[in-house]
């Protein structure tokens, strides 16, 4: 039987100066990395309310990440 | 014209909205001139037989209070839908589950556990458990079975409107009760009886620059009675609770439970709590701001306490 791995899907809220930006760059320099971090950009991580997380987590998410 | 017939019901609730009904006082004569009541089993005597045999869309306004814990809650909401023209989720339980709702923190085996062998006044030395349906000699009998989880009355039945309170004050019951008899309802799927703004928009209180260093419980300190509490490190929760109650609580040195529940377009009000205290919380690092946090008592069931089946958790799992 084949061996099953654990995938997470995180979402995770990116602030649109920093962190975004460095999502954006790490595309542009074509740094590779897992798709498990399914990306929404905010304008500022102030911007991410509790709400958002519990509604990621309560639809299925594994994780949140809150970066900026 | 024919005579209003009104109706009102109890699910998982205290019996603490037929009284706040009941505390309209003389009124009631007035609202007996107006309006038959047709079923209403704390106050008036009728059966549930008597509400099998009215004809569907008899009634014109049901008042439901309580959550819908058992399978009898359910089966009289889905009757009186079935026999009512405009349903009403009445008080905290019926729209978001209420202090009942409370107990969905825990498990159904967790709570029969402590309710019927680990409570220090319980004696069950056969480990006796209620069960739904029983055979005896004498032939079957069955009691309501217990639900794994409390719902809101939304959650089994369509719902027109809802009045929020833990429970509504006797003012906005009287207020609704004329715009019932007077034919002014709203939009189906309004809330009555209440206001769309916080509760800090009504609080006559001071309020100035929210810096707390320190949360504390109303018997811990003495309250400045012209202070807004949340400033004062009490956890209120008016930033985000709907108002229309005539601020009782803060009007007597209490903070706000929230029993009003959240403000329309609110998914969670938990969560929007958590943002609210976040932002008035005064931590120079990280380590004070998990302090002063930490110093909150049960933040789960006090930024939920009426609203937790209604809410995002919903429930343990």
């Amino acid at each position: 039987m084949e061996k099953t791995s654990f995938e997470p899907k995180i979402i995770g809220f990116l602030c649109n100066w920093c962190s975004y930006g460095g999502a954006d760059l790490a595309g542009v320099s074509r740094l590779q990395y897992p798709p498990n971090v399914r990306i929404v950009r905010v304008m500022c991580s102030g911007r991410v309310d509790p709400t958002f997380v519990f509604k990621a987590l309560s639809d299925g998410a594994d994780g949140v990440l809150v970066a900026g | 014209m024919s005579k209003l017939k009104l109706a009102s019901y109890w699910g998982a609730a205290c019996g603490g909205c037929d009284v706040a009904i009941l505390d309209i006082h003389e009124k009631i004569v007035d609202l007996s001139n107006a309006a038959d009541i047709v079923f209403w089993p704390i106050a008036v005597d009728f059966k549930y037989s008597d509400l099998e045999a009215y004809e569907d869309g008899y009634i014109d306004v049901c008042l439901f209070h309580g959550a819908v814990r058992n399978s009898e809650n359910e089966h009289i909401a889905k009757l009186l839908r079935q026999k009512s023209k405009v349903m009403v989720a009445f008080g905290s339980c019926a729209i978001s589950g209420g202090i009942p709702g409370l107990a969905n923190f825990k498990k159904k085996d967790d709570i029969f556990a402590r309710a019927y062998f680990d409570s220090p006044s319980t004696q069950n030395k056969e480990k006796v458990l209620p069960v739904p349906v029983l055979q005896m000699p004498e032939g079957e009998i069955d009691i309501p079975e217990f639900y794994k989880d409390v719902k809101c009355l939304a959650d089994v039945v369509d719902v027109e409107y809802y009045m929020p309170g833990c429970p509504p004050t006797s003012e906005q019951i009287w207020n609704v009760v004329l715009a019932i008899v007077t034919g002014q309802l709203p939009p189906a799927g309004s809330f009555v009886g209440c206001e769309d703004r916080a509760l800090c928009n009504t609080c006559k209180r001071t309020k100035t620059d929210k810096k707390i260093k320190k949360f504390v419980r109303p018997h811990e300190i003495i309250v400045d009675p012209d202070l807004c509490l949340l400033e004062q490190g009490l956890v209120c929760m008016g930033p985000v609770t709907r108002a229309g109650c005539g601020n009782q609580c803060t009007g007597a040195n209490t903070p706000c439970s929230g029993c009003y529940g959240p403000l329309s377009g609110v998914v969670d009000m938990g969560a929007k709590y958590i943002s609210a205290l976040a932002s008035v919380v005064d931590a120079d690092s990280p380590e004070e701001a998990d302090k002063i946090i930490s110093e909150v008592l049960d933040p789960a069931g006090t930024f939920y306490r009426y609203g937790l089946p209604g809410s995002l958790l919903r429930r343990a799992k």
